[in-house]
């Protein structure tokens, strides 16, 4: 690679390694704000640098996981713009000049590009390893900056406790929540990483799509695709039919990995002592997700239409789900699956969408809890709103007493009307069950590795569940040394 | 289809359609929540949903899609009242679109009378 603005491609990618790798060993909390909020940027330019970069031979644009990481980016964008914890503020510098390094490697690349210089590929395909690692150790530090700052604030709230001081100086419920809400999804973030990481490593991706790799990787481009499209769809303006279809799917989904990882289980290709706990997480997951379909589909009214990419994404992840895992007489055995599917690489798609799936449990609560143009009809406002209110002024709630939320001509025409407060709380609850339940299920999910995987130390050996980044250690390795990722 | 060329007639018959697919989830959906966490249930209430999805994104806007809730209380004979309006439709508003939700009905209606409707 030629040399550009003093650096060549190479040194500018172990530079943001490097970055990434001080950023992890600087261990003081408070970095954790400016790392939220410098992470789109950093993943933005991570993603245009993948854009220029030659793909692989048989990974479909949708299975490619930069895209599903650059959604994710964006959500969190979204999040911190609508005023979201940490809210707007200074960004990590840290974050700022890997974003910066990746921009001038793309322009030196683009420069390569249009001279055709006869070394310009040479190492491009382990640029992409390189990006998905510094992004890997970038996340992670990411998840322990806020593992920090969430235990310092729960020692200020039991300093303020014991000390008695007064309520404004103590860190209030809904910062508490919030960072813990962060820390899960920049661990879906971080598993992900870590597990494209891994996947590149195996190269699974570049074997040939034959015998029961083909529906293997249908059924992952299926889901890569609904992951993008349920990303698009929610940060556009969703309309309660398009919460109902993302709630429906993501249940299919954990019903499917439970179903996957059975299968597997029985083969003995994964640990069946890892199923016995993960089994009962997804169920939880898969009905939390029910509920709260149902709880949009509330608000629907007939006029209503599903965002029509959203449809065509769902209708390919119902086709491969069938294809892989179902039959005449509903879910097919155990054999049958193996027979169609590769039941290990399958397992390792099902769990990063797993992950995916954090992210979109919490960008479903941001909605139900702000977005301004929730609307629904006036009779189910008002019977929601009302059981919600009561329930609000059982607890202590003093502003829902006496309020009227629709008038009797609003309910005589069933007017669709903007959802006041009090409805908000009965979807935001749901959603807030759905983010839980899905955490629990990634936690359980943690330890699920193909057994021939499991005794090494683990292409994906940093994958972790829950909110366990304080006990996590990487080892500082080359990304291409052949050990875990970090 | 052109939904803005679409007559009367074959909007208001695709919003029947719409109707009964609809209702026809709602039930499917029903089953698939009754029954214990992890129904294959899911797939065919799914299926049924996004056929209602599809029948909805034909009919142009401005057409009455609220109307009388169908009368039956499983998913197949609402599917299969659906795929009959739809076959005396597709002669007279021959489109792919259709074509391709009346295929997708009709795998539907096999698939609630083999069972996989869990």
């Amino acid at each position: 690679m030629s040399a550009g603005e003093g650096r060549t491609v190479a040194e500018l990618l172990d530079d943001s390694d490097g970055l990434a790798r001080e950023a992890l060993l600087d261990m003081s909390a408070d970095r954790a704000l400016g790392m939220v909020r410098g992470w789109p940027q950093l993943m933005q330019s991570a993603a245009e640098l993948w854009a220029i970069l030659p793909p692989g031979p048989t990974v479909s644009p949708n299975g490619d996981p930069i895209a599903i990481l650059a959604a994710m980016g964006r959500a969190v964008d979204r999040s911190v713009a609508a005023g979201h914890w940490p809210g707007r503020g200074p960004r990590n510098e840290a974050w700022e000049q890997i974003a910066s390094n990746f921009e001038q490697a793309k322009r030196l690349l683009q420069r390569q590009v249009r001279s055709e210089a006869p070394d310009g590929r040479i190492g491009l395909t382990t640029a992409k390893t390189q990006i998905l690692h510094a992004l890997y150790v970038a996340a992670h530090a990411t998840t322990v900056a806020l593992g920090g700052y969430d235990r310092g604030l729960q020692d200020r709230l039991e300093v303020g406790a014991r000390r008695r001081q007064p309520l404004v100086e103590r860190p209030t419920a809904l910062e508490v929540e919030s960072v813990g809400g962060m820390i899960a999804r920049f661990d879906a973030i971080e598993q992900l990483a870590a597990g494209s990481l891994a996947a590149r490593r195996i190269n699974a991706a570049d074997q040939p799509a034959t015998g029961r790799r083909r529906p293997t990787m249908r059924l992952e481009a299926a889901l890569a695709a609904w992951e993008i499209h349920a990303y698009r769809t929610l940060a556009n303006q969703p309309e309660p039919a398009d919460l109902v279809r993302v709630s429906r799917v993501q249940a299919l989904i954990a019903t499917t990995t439970t179903v996957v990882c059975e299968a597997a289980a029985r083969r003995d290709e994964i640990d069946a002592g890892v199923i016995k706990r993960l089994t009962p997480a997804l169920e939880q997951a898969q009905l939390a997700w029910s509920r709260s379909a149902r709880r949009w589909a509330e608000l629907t009214t007939p006029a209503s239409r599903t965002d029509q990419a959203l449809v065509e994404a769902a209708g390919h992840l119902r086709a491969a789900v069938r294809g892989a895992v179902a039959n005449q007489s509903g879910w097919a055995t155990p054999d049958q699956i193996a027979g169609r599917i590769d039941l290990p690489a399958t397992v390792m798609t099902l769990h990063r969408s797993l992950l995916a799936s954090v992210e979109l449990a919490n960008i479903t609560r941001e909605i139900a809890a702000d977005h301004p143009g929730l609307a629904a009809p006036a009779r189910v406002i008002a019977m929601r709103a009302q059981g919600e209110a009561e329930v609000a002024i059982e607890q202590g709630e003093t502003r829902f007493e006496g309020v009227r939320w629709v008038t009797p001509h609003q309910i005589a025409a069933n007017q669709v009307i903007p959802l006041p407060e009090p409805a908000r709380r009965g979807l935001v609850n749901a959603a807030t069950d759905v983010a839980a339940a899905t955490n629990q299920a990634v936690a359980a999910a943690a330890h699920v590795r193909p057994i021939e995987q499991s005794p090494r130390a683990g292409a994906d050996g940093a994958r972790r569940g829950g909110r366990a980044a304080t006990e996590r250690e990487i080892s500082v390795r080359h990304p291409n040394s052949g050990g875990r990722p970090r | 289809m052109d939904e803005h060329a679409m007559d009367v007639d074959t909007a208001e018959t695709l919003a029947g359609v719409v109707r009964l697919t609809r209702q026809a989830a709602v039930l499917a959906w029903a089953a698939a929540d009754r029954a214990r966490a992890g129904s294959s249930g899911q797939l065919f209430a799914l299926g049924v949903d996004l056929a209602a999805d599809q029948a909805r994104h034909l009919v142009p806007d401005g057409t009455e899609i609220d109307g009388p809730v169908p009368v039956c209380d499983e998913p197949a004979g609402l599917l299969r009242s659906a795929e009959l309006l739809l076959r005396r439709l597709a002669p007279l508003a021959a489109s792919d679109a259709v074509d391709d939700l009346r295929a997708t009905v009709a795998d539907l209606v096999w698939e609630a009378n083999t069972g996989v409707s869990g």
